[in-house]
């Protein structure tokens, strides 16, 4: 007789498991809107569904800050822009954020810089969708590492386009996003393009 | 499915009381259990054998038929849900947790070795650790997963007299189950106890993986050497959360001479290094021999207090993130200094010489590594590796024509 199998509940269940920062182009990033809490807790993560099928609580990103702006007297937080080959991600980070909000203080735009932090979707009051990343890390960084990252992004988003077809999240992004993965595809392709320029 | 086997074994037993059993039979109704009833072959094995004995007329065919104390059985054989009689040796005795329970410990024989549990209400006589004694008619049922002895008023005790040796069989740490275990390991790894009643807890290791240890405190405890092998007789072994964990409280522990390899559990990582943790850069340490806890910025061990005396040390706790798994990395001085480029004593310089103190070596160290592509190598415990290797991963252009074969295969 086999052995008994270990129920699959006894593997990592309640231990503590590190959200992965998902690689997202800005061109990607842009198009998400859905966003979702998983399990019924009230600290249970939330996550945002990338249109190529993925849930995604953190994001780690890499490119240009091109601008930033102070904001608030009583709560000062700092709003930023980073550009990567495909588009613009907005940034922020607040009082809740203080090590992110002095590393952004500290950086002279414009300036490589790399982050990690979660993604928030917005609904503004005429119906629109923003997505802002609230940082948790931003460190100025050299070109070589952002060249090194696109190459990474690239590869993450041709993997989720890949598997769209045989993924719980790739099924959704689907029926959500109605997404098209040439379209995608067609991304990754001009963000490597201007790498070999 | 083979009835044949189960069948010749419930014959045997059947000829050995001097009857005689017909196999075809036997068989026949295994297979009407187990293929039209779905009944499994421990249980249909069991039925059968109850039925035969009592067509027979043979009281004590099966272990737990009622007015018998149970046959002699051996530790190894036993299941939850037998009465038996057997022969073992106290091996160790624990402080019992509960008024309910007068003592509690680990028997052994020659075949292997279960814990056991004397009910208060059983009345029985004290045991005494390294005794052997007679148990007759004991129940084995299931305590946390794995079997367990009761001892209840219904059991006889007799202490008898036996000079046989035991030698445990040693377990690969690897291939330890939930139960009783023997092991032979290097302590390779102190850790910070997490409890008040806690006495030490590390990582034993041998050829064949590592598992996480504790010892709890009691009278007459010493702390284990690390670096040391250790041979450790009658652990017990726990599950918690999928995973293996050794209770070596109330184990017999001896030191060996010599070393012996531990097994790789070797891992290596590539990502980026998405956090620093607090608790990097430049720390001090405890000097007290064998301690060598982190002090706090007021230069207090949780254990040994203030320690004006403190060592200086570099270290870097952070997460490794490959946009689809983590690794919690924890990179000792000498890697840590080459990354860094910040040598202990360019850290200790910086620190006194500096309003910030210990914090610019911080903000040094994450200025130039943070957000930074890494492959690291080391000692995989969970996720967590013990980086004993790093380098910095680069941009390579080679990379870039397969990719965009891939993103342009579809147009």
């Amino acid at each position: 007789m086999a052995a008994p199998e270990r129920p699959s509940f006894a593997r990592r269940e309640g231990t503590f498991e590190r959200e992965p920062a998902r690689r997202v182009f800005a061109g990607e990033l842009r198009e998400t809107r859905i966003h979702f809490r998983e399990g019924d807790d009230e600290k249970s993560p939330t996550y945002v569904l990338l249109p190529t099928g993925e849930r995604c609580n953190r994001v780690f990103l890499i490119g240009t800050l091109t601008e930033k702006k102070k904001q608030g007297e009583q709560n000062m937080f700092y709003r930023a822009r980073v550009v990567d080959p495909t588009g613009t991600f907005f940034i922020m980070a607040g009082s809740y954020q203080p090590e992110a909000m002095q590393q952004i203080a500290r950086i002279e735009p414009p300036a490589f810089v790399a982050v990690a932090g979660k993604p928030n979707v917005y609904e503004t009051p005429d119906g629109a969708t923003l997505i802002s990343v609230r940082c948790e890390s931003v460190t100025p960084v050299e070109k070589d590492t952002r060249d090194r990252w696109v190459l990474d992004c690239a590869l993450s988003t041709l993997d989720r386009i890949d598997n769209m077809g045989t993924t719980k999240y790739g099924e959704r992004a689907r029926q959500e996003y109605h997404s098209d993965p040439a379209v995608f595809r067609k991304m990754v392709f001009e963000a490597l393009s201007q790498l070999s320029l | 499915m083979d009835y044949s086997s189960i069948s010749e074994r419930i014959s045997l037993k059947v000829s050995a009381k001097g009857h005689q059993a017909d196999r075809t039979k036997i068989e026949a109704k295994l297979r009407r259990l187990m293929e039209e009833f779905g009944v499994p072959p421990q249980e249909a094995e069991r039925t059968v054998l109850n039925e035969l004995a009592r067509d027979l007329s043979i009281p004590d065919l099966l272990p737990g038929t009622a007015g018998t104390a149970g046959e002699e059985r051996q530790l190894r054989q036993l299941t939850s849900g037998d009465w038996a009689t057997i022969e073992a040796k106290v091996v160790s005795l624990s402080s019992s947790p509960s008024a309910a329970i007068s003592q509690t410990g680990i028997l052994a024989d020659p075949t292997g070795a279960m814990r056991f549990v004397v009910w208060a209400k059983a009345n029985a006589p004290r045991l005494s650790a390294g005794s052997w004694y007679r148990f007759e008619s004991v129940v084995v049922d299931e305590y946390k997963g794995t079997p367990n002895l009761k001892i209840h008023s219904g059991t006889t005790i007799k202490e008898i007299s036996r000079e046989t040796p035991l030698i445990p069989e040693m377990t690969p740490l690897a291939e330890l189950t939930p139960g009783i275990g023997s092991v032979r390991g290097k302590f390779i790894q102190e850790w910070e106890v997490s409890h008040d009643r806690m006495l030490q807890s590390g990582l034993l290791g041998d050829e064949s993986g590592t598992v996480k240890f504790v010892i709890w405190k009691e009278e007459g405890k010493e702390r284990l050497n690390p670096g040391t092998v250790y041979s450790v007789y009658y652990a017990l072994v726990d599950e918690y959360q999928g995973r293996i964990s050794l209770n070596i409280t109330t184990a017999t522990i001896v030191p060996e001479e010599g070393d012996i390899p531990v097994s790789g559990g070797e891992g290596e990582f590539a990502g980026a290094l998405v956090h620093i943790a607090p608790g990097s850069g430049l720390i001090k340490r405890c000097p007290v021999e064998g301690c060598n806890r982190v002090l706090s910025r007021q230069n207090y061990c949780p254990v040994h207090e203030i320690q004006p005396g403190f060592l200086y040390d570099l270290r870097i706790k952070g997460w490794l993130d490959n946009g689809k798994e983590t690794r919690e990395i924890l990179v000792q001085r000498e890697v840590t200094e080459q990354l860094t480029g910040i040598s202990i004593n360019d850290a200790k310089e910086l620190a006194e010489n500096n309003p910030l103190g210990m914090d610019e070596v911080f903000l040094r160290m994450r200025e130039r590594i943070l957000g930074r592509y890494f492959t690291c190598r080391g000692r995989e415990i969970d996720q967590r590796i013990l980086v004993s290797a790093c380098a910095f991963q680069h941009f390579e252009a080679g990379e870039i024509p397969t990719l965009l074969n891939r993103a342009g295969g579809a147009f």
